[in-house]
């Protein structure tokens, strides 16, 4: 069961017959076509390689759904995944042993989190203009660092690691989502910083007149993100075996479309990573049945735009739905009760 | 020009249905020109359903109105306005950022496409004289006191020849001297004709100004009586349906230890020098007008707005209180005036806004809440303060002002403070949800907690506190304790009048 705000199992109720029940009602579909039009179409390889695609993507959209739940925005995500890439090619290309240039990365990845965090929260400029300044400034860095070069050779074990399976049919790079997955939904659901999330979402000032030490959970917010997002930087590095000062571009377009698809809301406080699960799950299978049946990936990204569209409209017209169904039902007794008093007056 | 046989608006055997509420049951009132007209009754008696259906929000299921004896249809609030029918509420509806005279005017849609903006300036001056309010109407609306706020929008009333004012709860958040204004400015409106629904929890304003005074209780009308006829008691015995005897029962508490102590307490620009003591056992009242400060000081002991001048000690140890978090661990909990924006987190459940300061102490070895514990810890506040919802998983917002009010109350409780800071703990809510914040009161300080009681309703102060602090524009007036308090003590210390500005420590 999913739990929208928490203990309110009738409002998830009621998004799940609106906007997720939605979601997982197109999403049978998709996959229902797209498992006729192709035999092999359901097979675990086809399935992991589909997620492969997107796979560093759908990571730092873990981290994303906290960020929009608590009212924020991280524009700056695909530039430090940009950046860790390039830094990581950079460091390698200079001749440092790779475990250390990792680790650098990482460490770097943190650095620019609190640098993000401290202008959110300890000065308290809007997320959007701080991460938008940093998804420019980032990808400058990025760029400086590789310049017009495209950076690859990496050592063979790294490549192996990002292109094949380590466990079973898994790649390390979905081994990492399916961990932090159970970490993100045990956090956010479970945990007292997850209902901190919400709360601050909803309204930062209760939150705060509540003893709740708002400042603290954006910083940490931003720090893992930047951190989540270095991460999937390298993996993508791994995955791809060559890196530009492009890499990356765009992504946070596809990251925040993801999440918003899911049914969380841009003002923050709602939503649940069971949409955004239903959501990714959505987005790589319609993407992948269109590419079957030859659609371009032009009008496949009109596609996933009128449906992000439908995330907003839909769930409000559920909400019309429901009040107009209530008040039918409110007028059925309230007309014989009427009666008897019309009749008695 | 007042002829007061007829009645301008007649309300005539109007019922309305929610679900399984009847909140308006064949309720009939008549309105006449120049008469202020009291509806009086507990939250949830059917008053906000009447004023919607008067002002086309709601349609009646049966019944009609009529106006001039014509039965006419109230589609909406633009209808309403057509018909000359206008209300003013507890919080003003202005835009902040246009002039007085733009805010007047902001309904016309007949004066052509060019703004003449002598004319309007003109016309919103001869309106505010009508009324004797003295306003810059070229001065931008931001910063108007809430009263002016409430006199703007009654010359916006005025202006589209309004001849039924609806003034739902207008005083809720004024203080005593603008409360007067107001008054002085429906008696004007009242000698030109208009008639008048007023709308009001405080017993004493109903009385000094309404000339008739309607009850309504559970939806139906229990009693319509000139007010030369009606008595306080008479009233409330009709809105509660049974006797009353122990508002503000103030039972006598041994004073314990000193709890906290503040001396010389500060805020530049905002509040000075503001010394006192709280005991164990103790209600401290703060009294005070609208900007006396008195909110701020609680902010300041709360870590919300630091103080920057002046001591505070707490169980004879020096404090410095910085953030809400660091005062709660120290033990001291401030229940908001504005439960919306400050109190509660509305789309959130019962359980959810009760254990949210305290959370930390709802977590398993491995961090994780215990749902299990936090709802049962829930589920006695529900018991113990009878709030009144199907289950503590209920979303906040589904409560009304009364319950929602409650469950703050609960959220700062469980947080088990030793000194609890009560911020307008009774504005807007009905009058036996007030009786039982006030035997919460008393029970509290019979437990040894030390309570500041700030409010704006001067008997609730007198009848609550052991002692009272009064405030006047941050500056501290005088300490008076419950022997010495009359109302025009209070009052006038509040005012700045030397004579009561004394007090004792």
């Amino acid at each position: 069961m999913t739990r929208n705000t928490f203990g309110s199992l009738s409002a998830s109720l009621e998004r799940l017959k609106s906007w997720e029940g939605l979601l997982l009602a197109i999403l049978v579909v998709v996959v229902a076509n797209n498992a006729i039009q192709s035999p092999v179409y359901l097979s675990v390889e086809n399935q992991v390689n589909l997620f492969q695609l997107f796979i560093e993507r759908i990571i730092v959209a873990l981290a994303m759904t906290f960020i929009i739940i608590n009212g924020e925005i991280d524009l700056s995500v695909a530039s430090v995944m940009g950046l860790a890439s390039c830094l990581l090619a950079f460091l390698h290309e200079q001749g440092t042993p790779m475990p250390a240039a990792i680790a650098v990365t990482l460490i770097v990845g943190v650095i620019v989190g609190v640098f993000n965090g401290f202008w959110i929260s300890v000065v308290g400029l809007p997320s959007l203009a701080v991460t938008l300044a940093g998804l420019i400034g980032y990808r400058g860095v990025a760029r400086i660092l590789i310049e017009d070069r495209s950076i690859g050779n990496f050592p063979e074990w790294f490549n192996r690691l990002g292109q094949q399976p380590l466990l079973g049919p898994f790649p390390l790079a979905s081994l990492i989502f399916l961990a932090l997955l159970i970490i993100a939904v045990v956090i956010l659901q479970y945990s007292a910083f997850g209902r901190y999330v919400y709360v601050i979402g909803n309204n930062r000032e209760v939150a705060r007149y509540s003893g709740v030490r708002v400042r603290r959970v954006k910083m940490i917010l931003f720090v893992a993100s930047s951190v989540v997002a270095t991460l999937a930087g390298l993996l993508l590095a791994a995955r791809l075996g060559a890196v530009r000062g492009s890499t990356a571009e765009g992504f946070e377009l596809d990251i925040i479309t993801m999440v918003l698809l899911g049914g969380v809301s841009i003002f923050g406080g709602s939503g649940t990573l069971v949409g955004v699960g239903l959501s990714i799950l959505l987005v790589l299978n319609l993407r992948n049945g269109m590419s079957l049946v030859n659609i371009t990936s032009n009008t496949q990204t009109g596609v996933i735009g009128v449906l992000l569209i439908l995330s907003v409209l839909i769930p409000n017209w559920g909400q019309d739905a429901q009040s107009l169904w209530n008040r039918r039902r409110r007028v059925g007794p309230a007309q014989t009760t009427g009666e008897g008093v019309g009749h008695g007056s | 020009m007042t002829d007061s046989k007829k009645p301008v608006l007649e309300i005539r055997n109007i019922a309305k249905r929610f679900d399984t509420t009847q909140a308006l049951d064949d309720v009939s009132l008549d309105m006449f020109p120049g008469e202020i007209h009291a509806l009086l009754g507990e939250n949830g008696a059917g008053k906000s359903t009447l004023i919607k259906i008067m002002t086309g929000v709601h349609q009646p299921d049966q019944g009609e109105i009529a106006l001039d004896g014509r039965p006419i249809r109230i589609g909406n609030a633009v209808e309403a306005q057509a018909h000359g029918i206008a209300a003013i509420y507890q919080e003003p509806m202005i835009f902040p950022d246009l002039s007085v005279a733009e805010n007047i005017f902001i309904s016309h849609r007949d004066q052509g496409v060019v703004l003449r903006w002598g004319k309007m300036f003109r016309d919103a001056e001869a309106i505010l004289a009508q009324l004797g309010v003295h306003l810059d109407v070229r001065q931008p609306a931001r910063g108007l006191t809430l009263a002016a706020q409430q006199a703007v929008e009654i010359a916006k009333a005025i202006s589209l020849k309004v001849r039924v004012l609806i003034m739902d709860e207008p005083t809720a958040s004024l203080s005593v001297h603008e409360v007067t204004q107001l008054f002085k400015l429906a008696a004007t409106l009242r000698e030109q004709g208009v008639a008048i629904l007023f709308i009001s929890h405080r017993m004493e304003e109903v009385f000094e100004i309404a000339d008739r005074i309607t009850v309504l209780r559970d939806g139906k009308k229990i009693s319509s009586t000139p007010r030369a006829g009606a008595t306080a008691e008479g009233a409330i015995r009709d809105m509660v349906g049974r006797k009353v005897e122990d508002f503000f029962a103030k039972s006598q508490v041994r004073r314990g230890d000193l709890l906290l102590s503040a001396r010389g307490l500060g805020k530049e620009g905002v509040f000075s020098d503001v010394s006192f003591d709280v005991y164990r056992g103790e209600v401290l009242g703060f009294a005070g007008l609208v900007g006396s400060r008195r909110t701020d000081v609680g902010l300041a002991l709360f870590g919300v707005e630091r103080a920057d001048a002046g001591e505070i000690t707490l169980d004879g140890r020096p404090v410095k209180l910085h953030s809400p978090d660091h005062a709660l661990q120290v033990g001291i909990a401030y229940a908001t005036e504005d439960r919306r924006a400050l109190g509660l987190t509305m789309p959130m459940s019962i359980t959810a806004n009760i254990s949210l300061p305290m959370l930390r102490e709802y977590l398993s070895r491995l961090g994780l809440i215990k749902r299990a514990v936090e709802e049962t810890a829930a589920e006695s506040f529900r018991e113990r303060l009878a709030i009144r919802a199907p289950s503590v998983r209920v979303e906040v917002a589904r409560l009304s002002g009364g319950n929602q009010q409650k469950v703050m109350l609960s959220k700062w409780l469980n947080a088990r403070p030793h000194l609890l800071i009560l911020d307008e703990p009774t504005r807007g809510i009905d009058v036996s949800a007030k009786a039982e914040v006030h035997h919460m009161i008393n029970d509290l300080a019979a437990r040894g907690l030390g309570i500041i009681l700030i409010s704006s309703d001067l008997p609730e102060i007198l009848a609550m506190s052991d002692r009272i602090l009064v405030m006047r524009e941050g500056r501290q007036m005088g300490i008076f304790t419950r022997a010495e308090a009359t109302q025009e003590i209070i009052l006038s210390a509040a005012m700045g009048q030397n004579s009561g500005a004394r007090g004792s420590q």
